[in-house]
């Protein structure tokens, strides 16, 4: 048995990476992606195209928006007349806010009144619009609460007795990531999801390409058990998936300065469980397929929801209720959750205890049904 | 020449046409898969935040620290999954997930808010998900806020904010983010849905020897490529009618542009991701090969790339140059544009020179390679 499947493994890694191009598909191409893509996955608010319309043009007005424009948040992109332009320009796309100080601004501070803002903020734009409101509201509050501040100063000078203020302040701390550093979250989202596409749909081809060149009956009429077909089909691609993990997390810690603060070998260790879940679905879908185009169909309508319903990129907790019980199936899921909490909180084992337990029960699950499915259309 | 052209091009088609519905298997998935996707995702990937597990430290224990913590949990952003008694505890939830964020309240925080000078609390965050941390942060912000008026409000009985801010957001004035993901989503599905169709069909014909085949007919390169491009074009326009139904539908994305806009955006769009696969497939005549190339070379880009979620304009200038080639940019751009801002057709040209220009390029590369061959 052993000969049997050192001489599969041999035929099968001869025949995918006869053509050299495939060394370069399968492992160069993801590392190249990660480089590419870790620099892309940027949601910190930075540079939002504001436009100003001051139509007070006073030195108070000025230090308004000033004040919003001072931080890397908001980047100026040009100057309106005046507010009724804001809506066009917006519609054109020329910017994702608009912030209008209205004429009388300073007059009315002066006198005691409030003076007018409006923000006009591009909904559509993206995720991005939502923070960037948030922030400019924000900055015009605690505006607001300093000129309160010093009106109530002087009511008490006036009034000649001092006024108790006691402000409720958050002492916020950030663990694990304190820069909130997009890169550290995403890169090893993105790992996760290039070990998955590189491993799974070339499993899911596999047994489809055989069935296509009718090379499958050659395999079939000699001694191998489906336990050794099995294997040979999916050992090879699992051991290119852990050379693929090694390079990527390599890369996303050297190159993006993701942390590695737990322990590389329960990475491995999960990543092999993961590859018995990825590999056992491409089995799944080799055994169901006839052609290799309907490999390929099939396997992108698993992919994706899988990649998407991870927590990838959206909190699992944002998905509706009913939709969340179902992502406890996905070994993207789990993965991730490992991945993320030993790259970047040090967990142990034990921290990471029933992600392992669902990953490994998928992993023999799927692969276990897969093997029974095969060795039933084989044997 | 242009007659003959186009019977052998129709002919191409037809011969396409009878190799896609002899596989009907294949023909359902190509249509129900757009509509399973959207709909899955649509209800799926969304950035508004809620429900976050919340640990709470209440080491105070006392009127004023149980009116913060109602404060806290008034809306649905936060939800406590814990009561504990040291903040030590909580990095442990944090570990395993359980927990996202906690709240610590100190001993003393009541006495500190009648006597001052200030009352300060504790906000734990788990900064691993950035964009879920800067919303947990950006809450407390807001609770530490409304606070301090209330302070102003106890001191002198009213508080008048001295500056009138109104804020107006146009577009998708309930901030849904389903609004603007949608028209993404449907970009992903179609980019991946579009390179799939065609980046098997040469790669096959080489395959199975019927390459040469097609190559003793008369018929010539451009004719074999957009006869081959026809029908899986047509295929597209289904999709992305199924897919702009499902939107519009179910998910309230508004159609505020005309419809001959969208579609005229979602032609030239179709053609260039379906010569992108078309390409492939004329590069690498290997199903494997191709079949990785366009999974690794649609999903992740039109994902990142694409504008869709992670804004262009802050990535480096490399990436910027990548993305400004590839299409999915541009039907997110237009889409958006379209739909939500209403921009009429004379507005996208910008968006659509480009995919057409993707879309030239490709083809004469392609041909290129197949006069090679010949040669």
């Amino acid at each position: 048995m052993r000969v049997q499947l050192m001489a599969l493994i041999l035929k099968e890694l001869q025949q995918t990476f006869r053509d050299k191009r495939m060394v370069a598909v399968l492992v160069v191409l993801p590392v190249v992606q990660i480089i590419i893509l870790g620099f892309a996955v940027h949601l910190e608010v930075e540079h939002v195209p504001t436009l100003v319309a001051d139509e007070d043009r006073t030195p108070e007005s000025r230090a308004l928006v000033d004040g919003l424009l001072a931080g890397d948040a908001f980047t100026r992109v040009g100057t309106l007349d005046h507010g009724q332009e804001a809506l066009a320009a917006l519609q054109q796309g020329r910017a994702t806010i608009v912030v209008v100080v209205e004429r009388g601004y300073a007059e009315h501070l002066a006198r005691g009144d409030a003076g007018a803002v409006q923000v006009l903020v591009d909904g559509s734009d993206s995720n991005r619009a939502i923070v960037a409101q948030n922030a400019v509201v924000t900055y015009i509050l605690n505006r607001a609460l300093s000129v309160a501040r010093l009106r109530l100063e002087a009511l008490a000078r006036v009034r000649g007795q001092p006024i108790e203020l006691v402000p409720v302040r958050f002492e916020p701390r950030v663990l694990f990531n304190p820069h909130l550093d997009s890169a550290v979250f995403f890169v090893p989202g993105v790992a996760g999801t290039l070990l998955f596409i590189v491993t799974f749909i070339i499993t899911a081809m596999g047994l489809a390409r055989e069935k296509e060149t009718g090379t499958l009956e050659q395999i079939l009429v000699t001694p191998m058990s489906p336990t050794t077909i099995i294997l040979g089909k999916t050992l090879p691609y699992a051991a290119v998936g852990l050379v693929v993990l090694g390079l990527v997390v390599t890369a996303g810690a050297w190159i993006f300065g993701v942390p590695v603060r737990g322990h590389l070998g329960i990475i491995f260790a999960a990543g092999t469980l993961y590859l018995l879940a990825v590999l056992g679905a491409g089995l799944l879908v080799s055994s169901a397929v006839r052609t290799q185009q309907q490999a390929l169909m099939a396997g992108f309508f698993i992919l994706l929801p899988a990649l998407l319903l991870s927590g990838f990129m959206t909190p699992i907790e944002n998905m509706p209720a009913w939709l969340q019980p179902a992502t406890a199936f996905n070994p993207v899921r789990h993965f991730l959750e490992i991945v993320r909490a030993v790259l970047l909180k040090d967990a142990s084992v034990r921290d990471v205890a029933s992600q392992f337990v669902a990953l490994g029960a998928l992993g023999l699950g799927f692969f276990g049904v897969a093997s029974w499915t095969l060795r039933r259309r084989l044997g | 020449m242009s007659r003959r052209f186009l019977v052998r091009a129709l002919a191409m088609a037809h011969k396409e046409l009878m190799h896609i519905l002899r596989d009907p298997q294949m023909l359902g998935f190509a249509l129900l898969m757009p509509v399973m996707l959207i709909l899955l995702f649509g209800f799926a990937v969304s950035f508004d935040v809620e429900n976050l597990p919340l640990a709470l430290v209440d080491q105070d224990r006392t009127p004023a620290s149980r009116k913060l913590t109602e404060a806290f949990t008034a809306s649905k952003t936060f939800e406590i999954v814990a009561r504990l008694d040291e903040p030590s505890e909580a990095e442990t939830l944090f570990r395993s997930g359980a927990a996202r964020a906690a709240l610590v309240i100190p001993a003393g925080f009541e006495r500190a808010s009648l006597h001052g000078p200030e009352a300060v609390a504790q906000l734990l965050v788990d900064g691993a998900d950035n964009t879920t941390a800067t919303v947990a942060l950006g809450y407390a912000n807001a609770v530490a806020l409304s606070s301090s008026q209330q302070a102003i409000v106890r001191a002198v009985g009213s508080f008048a904010p001295p500056i009138d801010a109104r804020v107006r957001t146009f577009f998708n004035p309930a901030l849904r983010s389903a609004i603007f993901l949608v028209p993404g989503l449907m970009v992903m599905v179609l980019t991946m849905l579009a390179v799939m169709l065609t980046a098997l069909t040469v790669a096959r014909e080489y395959e199975r020897g019927s390459m040469e085949q097609l190559f003793a007919t008369p018929v010539g390169r451009v004719e074999i490529i957009l006869g081959k491009l026809g029908p899986y074009f047509f295929i597209g326009q289904v999709q992305v009618l199924l897919v702009l139904t499902m939107g519009v539908g179910i998910f309230e994305v508004p159609v505020r542009g005309s419809l001959v806009a969208v579609f005229v955006l979602a032609s030239v769009f179709l053609l260039a991701m379906l010569m992108q696969g078309l390409f492939i497939s004329v590069m690498t005549r290997n199903q494997m090969l191709a079949s990785q190339l366009a999974a690794i070379s649609t999903f992740l880009p039109a994902l990142l790339l694409s504008g869709f979620i992670f804004p262009i304009d802050s990535m480096p200038p490399p990436l910027k140059i990548i993305a400004t080639i590839l299409p999915p940019r541009y039907l997110v751009h237009g889409l958006r544009a379209i739909l939500l801002r209403g921009v009429p057709l004379s507005e996208i040209v910008a968006d659509i020179v480009p995919m057409f220009v993707f879309f030239a390029v490709l083809l004469v590369a392609a041909t290129k390679r197949f006069k090679r061959e010949v040669a």
